[in-house]
């Protein structure tokens, strides 16, 4: 069991799998770290020395930003194209998809699952 | 993808003079503008743009986040207000 970054508690993976759970870092600089820190590829969490650990958190706090004031910033981003007024704002604020994709069909996503429309006649044969 | 760094930001050049010639003359009045693919520079922060929409000039008054987007974002084109739930319904 290691805390990394706050809240996580990756299991007996891979150190470079375990390290995925964090939110902000995905294989890529999972990856990274682990060739910094030279840690094998096969080593899983619960090898891991204390010391490892430590170096792995150091390097995440140092370089990174995850979790918390990631999300945080994302928050931000929205928040100030909302207050803008620009277009992508608006889309934002409607729930709509917001890089010019098509809302006709599709674009669920954003939208929420299907509202069926009241009083609107089924076909019958 | 991304406008190369090296061309600079894109603006209709005259919006240059009119935004001079508004600061110029002293009073915040709307400036009129049709070119709404340029883009806000930090040169053009306070001042108050009409920008177009195809049917009105719609005031946009220019803030310092504003920097970095188009004048065209600012003013919307189309109108939808949302379906009118069907009558049918609404009477049963």
């Amino acid at each position: 069991m290691a805390r990394i970054a706050g809240v996580n508690i990756p299991t007996n993976k891979r150190v470079v799998i375990g390290l995925t759970y964090i939110f902000g870092i995905g294989s890529a600089k999972a990856e990274q770290i682990c060739q910094q820190l030279s840690i094998p590829a096969e080593r899983r969490v619960n090898e891991l020395s204390d010391d490892d650990v430590l170096k792995i958190r150091e390097l995440i706090d140092r370089e990174f930003r995850v979790e918390g004031d990631l999300r945080r910033e994302l928050a931000m981003n929205i928040k100030r194209l909302m207050d803008l007024g620009c277009y992508r704002g608006l889309r934002h604020r409607r729930g709509l998809p917001v890089r010019g994709q098509r809302t006709h069909t599709n674009a669920r996503t954003r939208k929420g699952k299907a509202v069926a429309i009241a009083g609107k006649k089924k076909v019958t044969r | 993808m991304a406008r190369s760094v090296w061309k600079g930001p894109f603006v209709d050049g005259y919006l240059l003079n009119k935004a001079d010639a508004s600061r110029a003359s002293g009073r915040n009045e709307v400036i009129r503008i049709w070119s709404r693919r340029s883009t806000i520079l930090p040169h053009f922060v306070g001042l108050t743009f009409g920008v177009y929409n195809g049917h009105k000039f719609l005031p946009v008054q220019v803030t310092e986040n504003m920097v970095g987007h188009k004048f065209g974002e600012f003013s919307p084109t189309r109108t939808f207000t949302g379906h009118s739930s069907d009558k049918k319904a609404r009477r049963g």
